[in-house]
């Protein structure tokens, strides 16, 4: 089966993911009382032991947040929230926490609970979906750990539709890097959902 | 008489979602950018009235946009239309000389009351 999108299908994703980039960064910069520089995001298409290696292979040096998303029509998939430890344990500074007031992974887990939820209600509302959440997870500290979670996540999937979004906190030299995976099951859903809006226009 | 009309923007579906969000009524002459260095090459070489701007772009960005036509001094009236909502950024393009901010996704209603307000029609 066909996984790739089309010239258009690709173009209307981008549009749509570009909103709810949007609307995220504005709650990040909000919450963090300070500006967001917003990249192009890229679409590809990923295997599950790509995915793996290519994460793997920085692993050492990141913390992740997962939490997977559920929507109609079989819209589905995983939210990762990549974090370098240099900026994971910078956080609690920008946030103006005092020592021990919060821990790191809560904070973690609050910045990526802000972000994640943003951009997939907003994406949600613009394909008249609406998305639940399962409870945010954690992945970092011990080696391993990361990839181990990566061949769990892809363990019914050989492919994925990768979207790659970069936050970048301009006043702090903070970078959060969002990965979304929606595995090849759902890819189709999400063609057929597009496709419906491209017949609009 | 019709209006010189630009639309530049990276997405083909958000220079569509533009183009059926003008008023029926306006007579255009509609040009097309994909990105920045597109837009500049149109704007210097014919005069455009209206650019319809995003700001998230390849190549070149609109604040790269908006400084280019300020220190060119191009005359042309920007509503930049885009994604970024953040406070700071739709600050930073009015200063830069945009008429105004309009957030995406665009609608005709949205629009067409922004070009009543700066006597575009």
């Amino acid at each position: 089966m066909a996984y790739e999108l089309n010239e258009d299908q690709q173009d209307c994703l981008q549009e749509l993911i570009n909103v709810a980039m949007g609307q995220a960064s504005d709650q990040l910069a909000r919450y963090l009382d300070t500006f967001v520089f917003l990249t192009v995001p890229s679409i590809d298409l990923v295997s599950g032991k790509g995915l793996s290696d290519s994460l793997e292979t920085t692993e050492e040096s990141m913390a992740m947040v997962s939490q997977g998303f559920f929507g109609y029509e079989g819209i589905r998939g995983e939210a990762l929230l990549v974090y370098k430890h240099e900026d994971s344990d910078r956080i609690g500074d920008l946030l103006g926490y005092e020592p021990d007031e919060l821990s790191v992974e809560e904070q973690l887990i609050d910045i990526s609970s802000i972000l994640t939820t943003t951009f997939l209600n907003v994406f949600a509302t613009q394909i008249e979906n609406q998305m639940s959440y399962s409870a945010p997870k954690l992945i970092s500290e011990m080696q391993g750990k990361l990839s181990e979670h990566l061949k769990q996540l892809s363990f019914d999937w050989d492919m994925a539709l990768k979207v790659n979004i970069n936050y970048q906190v301009t006043d702090y030299s903070f970078n959060c890097e969002m990965v979304l995976l929606i595995p090849e099951a759902a890819i189709e859903n999400i063609k057929t959902v597009i496709d419906r809006i491209l017949e609009e226009y | 008489m019709s209006s010189s009309v630009l639309i530049c923007d990276d997405s083909n579906l958000a220079r569509k979602q533009v183009l059926r969000s003008l008023p029926e009524q306006w007579e255009v002459d509609v040009q097309l950018a994909k990105h920045g260095l597109e837009a500049l090459d149109v704007l210097r070489s014919s005069a455009i009235e209206v650019m319809f701007l995003d700001l998230t772009m390849p190549e070149l960005d609109g604040v790269g946009v908006l400084e280019a036509i300020k220190e060119e001094a191009i005359s042309v009236k920007v509503f930049v239309i885009s994604a970024d909502i953040q406070p700071e950024m739709q600050n930073k393009v009015l200063e830069l000389g945009a008429q105004a901010f309009l957030r995406k996704p665009i609608n005709s209603e949205t629009l067409v009351s922004t070009l009543q307000e700066h006597g575009i029609m």
